[in-house]
């Protein structure tokens, strides 16, 4: 089964598994830097609350005992906070694992926020609970303060105040105070218990990271999309270069032999096989051109020949031979040389072009110049080759009168700096399995290969080709068997 | 008696020399042949000559070189027998100031009419063409190139036109101011044309002014002459 949203192009299907890729990365890339987001955050959140709950911790032990629960019952929390003084440490469910370094954050402010000594808690619990997530502290209270209020803070949290006094040493329980230890005694004044929910985490909360992330992501597809066309620009040159060989053997420019190791070998091996086309073509004219050539002298001796005849209609019929096969001959050698040589490109006016085709065929074959019509602009002025338009036009002029009895032209503007140009016969016209063979070189249809209506077969090929190399076209379309119509389409 | 015209034939096809010479003396013209450069200038040497009929295909020197010798040598007219294919040739050897050509291979009678048109042309004294053949006919803007038979309008765009209608043109263009009557312009234009041509010269003229953008009623380029006939009331410069 075929997915209907596979690009046919080679860029299309290029680009498409690079940004599935290019996506994958990014969505990768999202959710690392979400994990980290989100543990960055919880960090952040638990280093305010553990520096909150020293304060508070602070303000409650500097009171002396009696007046701590009153104290606690008073203190102003945030939202969602709670506080409690209890005589053992409520028993948190242990579900939450705090992995975090609330612990050293803690004891580092105890430092910070200039608690005396003698008030340092005597027993810390860190635990955290699970849904929805809190952080539970509990300091063991120390006793009552020695003398008085404590002095405030020393700013930049110097653990010694200007004053010089000395802090009482620390208790002999040594170096770890805040934590509990397998012989610890349960503190005398209880335990202060603070609890904190823990925001749930909002990693995109960032406008900048929202707006930084479309932006590369934007600019990577760019990116993609720029260098799969850049890439593939090559492919397209071969086709376009396989395409103008096509129309034009001789002419076509070769392809340059430049830029990627692979391109290079494809760009070779196109232009050998161009050059054994071409020298196949040019071998092929080169002998139609010689025969033509060759002909042209006994052809003048004949019709010399034929001066000295006695029997004016036996003469006469003989020159008309002669002339059809000069026009065989001439049509050989413009065959031949329509490959060969390029006319230069001039401006040229179109419409007195086929006018004065039309009015030779008219003095050529009086008979036929009421058949004759031109519809169309006055002027119209386009750039070509004006003998090669003039012997393609002629042609097909030519054919309309030997085969419909009749030519009509109509010139007319298409959009896109186009020309169209329609010659209408009143002719059987074309079976249409014969429409593509009767521009074949030296191919006539079966029904025409008569003295009658003879010629060299070449009349269309050459026409064609003349068209082709102006970059237009030729088409044909019965009219329903009242006649053929021929349109060209030509740039302006 | 009037003497014959003398041509020399240049051809190096031996039974097309003698056949064209027998053909032309039968129109009571006097032919001299030679099949090369070599022999066409000893019969130079030799003779007067009022017009040649040149091959330009011959074997050693070209009839291109020959066109080109006989040009500093004097005046003679000279008609180019010329291969369909070689167009450049021909541009060519109009260029050098050859007076027409003919393409092989031709018919006879085409040939001596040619042959008649020049001697006309260069003889006659009273029609006789002011200082030989113009290269190019500038008029009212338009520019008419003889060596490549084509009709450029003021902007430079090619207008085509017949055979017909340039010899038309080329015959009023060396005549500007001169009253044209229908038969005399038949007779200058015999020579190119074959075939009907009375009422052809009053169709030539108004397809030629149609493509001139020259209003048949106003005229102005070609104007017609009340009692038959055409003048061209433009100036022409001839370069």
């Amino acid at each position: 089964m075929k997915f209907s949203a596979w690009p046919k192009s080679l860029a299309g299907r290029t680009i498409l598994i690079l940004l599935a890729g290019f996506a994958c990365i990014q969505l990768l890339g999202l959710l690392i830097h979400t994990l980290n987001q989100i543990k960055l955050e919880r960090i952040q959140e638990e280093q305010v609350f553990a520096t909150r709950a020293v304060i508070i911790y602070r303000h409650i032990a500097l009171a002396a005992p009696a007046d701590r629960a009153a104290l606690v019952a008073k203190e102003a929390l945030p939202k969602g906070d709670t506080l409690t003084l209890s005589a053992t440490p409520p028993a948190g469910d242990m579900t939450y694992d705090l992995p975090l370094p609330a612990r050293e954050i803690i004891r580092a402010s105890i430092y910070a926020y200039g608690i005396p000594m003698g008030l340092h808690p005597h027993g810390l619990l860190v635990r955290g609970s699970g849904v929805p997530t809190r952080v539970i502290i509990s300091f063991g209270m120390a006793g009552a303060p020695n003398a008085g209020p404590p002095p405030p803070p020393p700013p930049g949290g110097k653990l010694q105040s200007p004053g010089g006094q000395l802090q009482p040493p620390p208790p002999p329980t040594g170096g770890q105070p805040m934590m509990p230890r397998p012989n610890w005694q349960p503190p005398p004044n209880g335990w202060l218990t603070i609890t904190s929910p823990l925001a749930p985490p909002k990693p995109w909360r960032s406008p900048g990271f929202a707006s930084a992330f479309i932006v590369m992501t934007l600019l990577g597809a760019v990116m993609i999309f720029w260098a799969v066309r850049k890439l593939l620009v090559p492919v397209r040159t071969l086709a376009e270069a396989a395409e103008r060989l096509g129309r034009d053997v001789v002419n076509a420019p070769a392809l340059p032999e430049s830029g990627a190791s692979e391109i290079v070998t494809a760009a070779i091996a196109f232009n050998t096989m161009a050059a054994r086309i071409r020298r196949f073509v040019e071998d092929r004219t080169f002998l139609l051109t010689a025969i033509g050539h060759d002909l042209r002298t006994p052809i003048t001796r004949l019709k010399l020949r034929a001066e000295f005849m006695e029997d004016d209609e036996q003469r006469q019929k003989m020159l008309a031979d002669l002339d059809e096969m000069e026009s065989m001959v001439a049509a050989t050698l413009a065959f031949g040389r329509d490959i060969t040589t390029s006319e230069k490109v001039t401006r040229i006016d179109l419409a007195s072009l086929l006018r004065t085709i039309l009015d030779e065929a008219a003095d050529g074959a009086p008979e036929h110049a009421e058949a004759l019509s031109f519809s169309g602009p006055e002027h119209l002025t386009i750039s070509a080759r004006p003998l090669g338009l003039k012997r393609a036009f002629t042609n097909l002029v030519g054919n309309a009168l030997k085969y419909g009895d009749a030519a009509r032209i109509t010139l007319r503007l298409l959009p896109k700096d186009f020309v169209q140009i329609d010659i209408e016969d009143n002719g059987p016209g074309i079976a249409p399995e014969d429409m593509e063979a009767v521009f074949e070189p030296f191919r006539r249809l079966e029904t025409s290969r008569n003295r009658e209506t003879g010629g060299s077969g070449l009349g269309l090929s050459i026409a064609r080709n003349i068209f082709h190399a102006h970059g237009g076209d030729i088409a044909l379309k019965n009219l329903g068997g009242k006649g053929l119509r021929v349109s060209v389409t030509l740039p302006v | 008696m009037e003497t014959l015209p003398h041509i020399l034939i240049v051809d190096d096809d031996r039974e097309i020399r003698e056949l064209i010479a027998k053909f032309l003396e039968r129109q009571r013209l006097r032919v001299t042949t030679a099949r090369d450069g070599k022999e066409a200038r000893r019969a130079f040497a030799n003779g007067h000559f009022q017009l040649v009929v040149l091959d330009l295909m011959l074997p050693g020197e070209s009839g291109l070189d020959l066109a080109r010798w006989m040009r500093t040598e004097g005046k003679v007219p000279i008609i180019m027998l010329t291969a369909m294919a070689e167009e450049t040739d021909r541009i060519v050897g109009l260029e050098l100031g050859a007076d027409d050509y003919v393409t092989k291979p031709f018919n006879p009678r085409e040939l001596l009419a040619r042959i008649r048109a020049v001697l006309r042309r260069t003889g006659d004294s009273e029609d006789r063409v002011p200082e030989g053949a113009a290269q190019s006919y500038h008029f009212s803007g338009w520019v008419l190139e003889t060596t490549r038979r084509r009709l450029l309008d003021p902007a430079g765009v090619e207008v085509a036109i017949t055979g017909g209608e340039y010899d038309l043109l080329v015959a009023l263009l060396d005549r500007p101011n001169r009253v044209l009557t229908r038969d005399m312009l038949l007779d200058l234009l015999r020579g190119r044309q074959a075939g009907p041509f009375d009422r052809a010269i009053d169709v030539a003229v108004s397809r030629l002014r149609r493509k001139l953008e020259d209003d048949g009623r106003h005229a102005q380029i070609i104007k017609t002459v009340r009692g038959g006939g055409y003048v061209l009331s433009t100036p022409v410069e001839r370069r």
